[in-house]
């Protein structure tokens, strides 16, 4: 894959969600690392005392997983949320295993099967449609 | 025939978020754009997702889509053109 895959993601470091990719068929399947640190900005104050990874940024971080399966190069924006459900609170300490899976495609929009788990456990799970805004490279 | 119709009206009645009921959609009215059900590009990509495990047919790209899914008849045919349904 040569250099780092993960920096064809269009965020900068201190909005990055996916910290390894593991396992990556391109266009089609990708699994990812996000290890939730208690130094992570967001947990100081969410909550204070009691660290609690909020449930809209492990969408985020599904999110960004599902984007690496677009083309190389294309930027896309989120158009659609389903079956978002929080199993599990996550919290500092945890690795969160994401698998992002490609379903269908339709022009210029993709849905995706998300889902995080930790240690085994399954703790989101979500349907998303990302819509290309800036076309790729090649298709994949 | 007129089964795959209803089958179809199911699907748009379970899968998408329609402002009637399934019942009063007639089988020429378009689904798409003004003066129609008003379905946006999210909802075809539901409806081809839909199709495929309701019936088994896969719409590949966006001009068949365009065509296929003009109306719960061009969506019925289409199945049975597959040999589906």
């Amino acid at each position: 894959m040569g250099e780092d895959p993960l920096s064809r993601l269009p965020h900068g470091i201190s909005f990055r969600f996916v910290d390894r990719i593991l396992e990556m068929i391109p266009g089609k399947r990708v699994v990812a690392l996000k290890n939730v640190s208690v130094d992570d900005p967001y947990l100081r104050d969410h909550f204070p005392g009691n660290p609690l990874m909020p449930g809209v940024l492990l969408v985020e971080a599904m999110v960004q997983t599902a984007g690496l399966l677009l083309p190389e190069g294309s930027s896309a924006v989120l158009a659609q949320i389903k079956e978002a459900r929080f199993r599990r609170p996550v919290v500092p300490g945890d690795q969160v295993r994401i698998e992002a899976e490609h379903r269908t495609g339709l022009g210029t929009l993709h849905r995706f099967t998300l889902r995080a788990s930790v240690g085994g456990s399954l703790v989101a799970e979500a349907e998303i449609v990302l819509a290309i805004t800036t076309p790729g490279d090649r298709g994949s | 025939m007129g089964d795959n119709r209803q089958r179809v009206r199911g699907l748009l009645a379970t899968r998408l978020k329609l402002g009637k009921a399934a019942d009063e959609l007639g089988d020429e009215a378009p689904l798409f754009g003004p003066g129609g059900l008003g379905l946006d590009s999210i909802d075809a990509l539901e409806l081809v997702l839909g199709l495929e495990k309701e019936f088994g047919v896969v719409i590949e790209d966006r001009a068949t889509a365009v065509q296929v899914l003009a109306s719960i008849r061009t969506i019925a045919e289409f199945v049975e053109a597959q040999g589906k349904g």
